[in-house]
């Protein structure tokens, strides 16, 4: 069982590896990517060459080009020690057309296209565009290479990125004291008050592992998770962040800083990463705080999370449904034909058929009218705001459920085996609950780890109709703003999800039938 | 019980009128005395038994009619109608009664008036027009391919393995992202919407079929045949064919309300069609939901969506169970 269970999970895997891969290759190369200055006010204010260097650099934020002008070229060179800054001086301004360079710029411009072309990238050189003796707006003349991200890198170094260990050699530039201490004493608390935290200097996080005052009180930041990058949504901010971090309004407690400032602030300083340069770079209130470069720090909010909302209306639906469809199923289909079954068909009918729009709309003018809030509010949480969604995602969740239910059980009560017991002599409620129930739930249990799994991926219309703040809209808003890391990282969150809960329902299944399993056994 | 039986000496008959030799013919006693059973007129029959089916269907038959000759025979052109009225804002989001009694007591303003100015009742059945022939040309593109495809990949093992694992692939892509780059790439228009819709729609319904040909291809009247020497095509059309009519019709009773739900939903998140649709329209009438006294231009394209998809859906189910050879009897 083990062997096969690790098979389906590897064979899961490759396939959640093929599902990103198909999801780059469709929003990276089918997709025009002009679209996104669609809505660009900054596009249309650039002009002539400009133009075409922003969109190369909007292309490269994105992550549709390696874009590369030549002054960084120059740059690295020069960071190398191979050219000197009086040669870098001479040779980084490019004349007008290619004929009137000097002959030692020449020399580098051909170092580059050589290097470049070498590698797969296009050269392009824009010239000037004069207006008399000056350059038009934007005219200056311009040398890059590019070259489109092939598939095969980019799903590699974003697979092999998903999962990384939290080390001391994580931070590139010269430090001191690089390593890991133990406390026993979080100076986060000030000092004094019993909390242990290992923290790390060099390392990505600071603090490695802390405990605090949220479920579930031990928090660590060893080994981390990365979805991709937000580009438009949350600029630079993680999937798996914009899934997890808290929303809502700050909450502030007394924070102190490493250099011992005490204030009032909602700064996390569990989260704090590492940022090069930023003590020096930074403002006046960051020189105040902090001592290091591990400035970068999240804040306490006091909502939940996205998926945690989400998750919250999603399981106490699912609960609902298993504890409202189950009986109601069940009496359907022991008073099959009579009123209650045709009433349930009536009910079934109306959620299968019925667009799930209307009758979400029709729950809201339903629940404004008896006074329930019809739209959530994060700053002034009530329990009764969770009401209408919850019954939103609970009715047709019930209707699929009885729906299946009914069936299995009237299959079950013409099988033979039913007739061979009661002609046995078996009570009708004996062989009601120990034979037709007992086969008729096993294919109902496969589909419980999916309902479970599936409540944290949210729902679309549900949230947008009912204005909460939860995940099911992520992958819509991210595809309308060609949020193009958050397209992959949600769907890989969502092909994750798929596959493990298909595989624990196929094991729930097995654990509650034992006629069914996946081994082939040696005769 | 005696009283039954007939004493043949009371007729007066000699023996050979009483008994007269029959001619054997070997034709004859091949011949099958059971009343002659079709299986079309069956199902008709089985149908009609239920009264409310009869009622279901004159239901559909109005709903095609207003969907699709009330649009033509008024006219109907959602770019040039002629109750437009961008500059008048009195006949703008008029109730029934208001409209009525504006213009007339008419056919045209059962439901109000419009955002701008325009007759709520033909807007809707113009949009049921488009949605309902999205529904059908996708449904019937989806079942043709689905069905084959779903009919070889049960039969052969081999394919299985393949197309198993391709659809464990094409299940995980996201649907709405594939529907929104096929805009995206194609444009917002009907048929760019098909496609979308066509471009693995097919595969669910292919899966489904597999698993129902699978259960049915190794049944032992299968297996019985096969030993016999029946081709395989055979075996598909004459054996397996006759049992998953009933499935089949079942699934386009699901499938084609379920392609009504989904332009709505898509129009609502806004990557739907450019036609004014009912999802369309719903969308655009959102608005008008929360304001008092508008409520007509939201609910009527609603409501409509809703007893379109219920009566196509009922009519499936119950075709579906009349096609189904064991409710014959």
């Amino acid at each position: 069982m083990t062997k096969y269970l690790l098979k389906r999970i590897l064979r899961g895997l490759i396939s959640v590896g093929i599902v990103v891969g198909v999801v780059m290759v469709l929003i990276y190369s089918c997709l025009d990517r002009t679209l996104i200055f669609a809505n660009d006010p900054n596009y249309n204010k650039q002009k002539s060459n400009t133009k075409n260097i922003y969109q190369m650099q909007q292309w490269e934020k994105y992550g549709y080009v390696d874009y590369v002008p030549y002054a960084d070229y120059l740059t690295e060179l020069l960071k190398n020690g191979e050219i000197d800054e009086a040669t870098y001086k001479k040779v980084v301004r490019i004349a007008d057309t290619p004929e009137r360079d000097s002959d030692m710029a020449q020399e580098y411009i051909e170092k580059f296209t050589e290097a470049y072309k070498n590698k797969g990238y296009e050269v392009v050189r824009l010239n000037a565009e004069k207006m008399g003796n000056r350059y038009k707006d934007g005219g200056k003349p311009r040398l890059y290479a590019y070259r489109n991200i092939p598939l095969v890198n980019r799903l590699g170094a974003y697979l092999s990125n998903l999962i990384t260990i939290d080390n001391i050699h994580y931070v590139k530039e010269d430090i001191e004291n690089r390593g890991i201490q133990f406390t026993f004493f979080d100076p986060v608390y000030g000092g004094k008050k019993f909390s242990p935290a290992i923290m790390g200097n060099g390392t990505e996080h600071k603090y490695l592992l802390y405990f605090d005052g949220n479920f579930p009180y031990i928090h660590q930041n060893l080994i981390n998770f990365h979805l991709g990058t937000s580009y438009t949504g949350r600029q630079g901010v993680d999937v798996v962040n914009i899934l997890g971090d808290s929303q809502g309004s700050y909450v502030y407690s007394s924070v102190t800083y490493p250099t011992g400032l005490v204030a009032e602030s909602a700064d996390d300083l569990h989260t704090a990463t590492y940022v090069a340069g930023s003590l020096e770079n930074g403002n006046a209130i960051i020189k105040r705080s902090f001592v290091d470069d591990y400035t970068n720090v999240g804040t306490h909010k006091n909502g939940l999370s996205k998926t945690g909302y989400s998750f919250t209306i999603g399981i106490i639906s699912v609960l609902m449904s298993y504890l409202i469809a189950i009986p109601l199923g069940i009496t359907m289909a022991l008073k099959k034909d009579k009123l209650v079954d045709k009433l349930g068909t009536v009910y079934i009918v109306f959620i299968i058929a019925v667009p799930s729009l209307a009758y979400i709309f029709l729950f809201k003018s339903l629940g404004g009218k008896a006074g329930l809030p019809t739209t959530f509010d994060m700053e002034n949480p009530i329990w009764l705001m969770y009401v209408l969604p919850i019954v939103s995602l609970a009715l047709p969740a019930i209707a699929n459920l009885m729906k299946w239910l009914r069936r299995y059980m009237i299959d079950q009560m013409n099988a033979d085996y039913v007739k061979f017991a009661r002609s046995g002599g078996l009570s009708e409620g004996e062989i009601f609950s120990k034979h037709i129930l007992k086969n008729a739930i096993i294919p109902i249990v496969h589909g419980i780890p999916a309902s479970m799994l599936g409540a944290m991926t949210g729902a679309i219309i549900t949230e947008r109709v009912y204005v909460v703040p939860g995940a099911g809209n992520l992958l819509t808003t991210s595809i309308n703003s060609y949020d193009n890391g958050a397209i992959v990282g949600v769907t890989l969150f969502y092909a994750l999800l798929s596959v493990v809960s298909v595989i624990l329902g196929d094991v729930l299944m097995s654990m509650m039938d034992p006629r069914i399993s996946f081994v082939t056994k040696e005769r | 019980m005696a009283d039954n039986y007939i004493n043949l000496d009371d007729l007066n008959m000699s023996q050979e009128e009483l008994f007269a030799p029959v001619k054997w013919d070997e034709l004859e006693s091949e011949k099958i005395t059971a009343p002659r059973y079709s299986y079309w007129h069956s199902v008709f029959r089985v149908f009609f038994r239920k009264k409310i089916n009869a009622v279901i269907l004159i239901l559909l038959a109005a709903i095609l009619v207003f969907t699709y000759v009330y649009p033509i025979a008024i006219g109907y052109d959602s770019e040039v109608d002629p109750y437009i009225n961008l500059l008048n804002s009195d006949t703008k989001h008029l109730g029934p009664a208001a409209a009525m009694e504006k213009f007339g007591t008419n056919l045209h303003w059962i439901l109000g008036s419009g955002a701008s100015g325009e007759s709520t009742f033909d807007a809707v059945w113009y949009g049921a027009s488009i949605s309902v022939s999205l529904a059908l040309i996708c449904a019937l593109i989806n079942m043709t391919i689905g069905i084959l495809v779903g009919a070889v990949w049960g039969f052969s093992k081999k394919i299985d393995m393949f197309m198993t694992e391709v659809y464990n692939i094409v299940a995980n892509v996201p649907y709405i992202l594939l529907i929104s780059v096929v805009v995206l790439i194609m444009s917002a228009s009907f048929w760019s919407m098909v496609f979308a819709l066509t471009v693995t729609g097919w595969l669910g319904i292919a899966y489904f079929i597999r698993t129902q040909v699978i259960i049915i291809r190794d049944r032992e009247y299968n297996l019985a045949s096969r030993c016999l020497g029946t081709p395989i095509l055979r075996i598909a059309t004459k054996n397996i064919l006759p049992f998953m009519t009933s499935v089949i019709v079942t699934i386009a009773a699901t499938e084609i309300p379920s392609y009504i739900s989904y332009e709505v939903f898509l129009s609502y998140i806004g990557m739907g069609l450019s036609d004014m649709s009912l999802g369309k329209l719903i969308e655009s009438a959102q608005g008008a939901m929360v304001t008092p006294g508008w409520g007509f231009e939201f609910w009527s394209p609603v409501a409509v969506a809703s007893i379109i998809t219920v009566v196509l859906y009922v009519v499936g189910q119950n075709l579906g169970d009349a096609s189904d050879p064991r409710t014959h009897m």
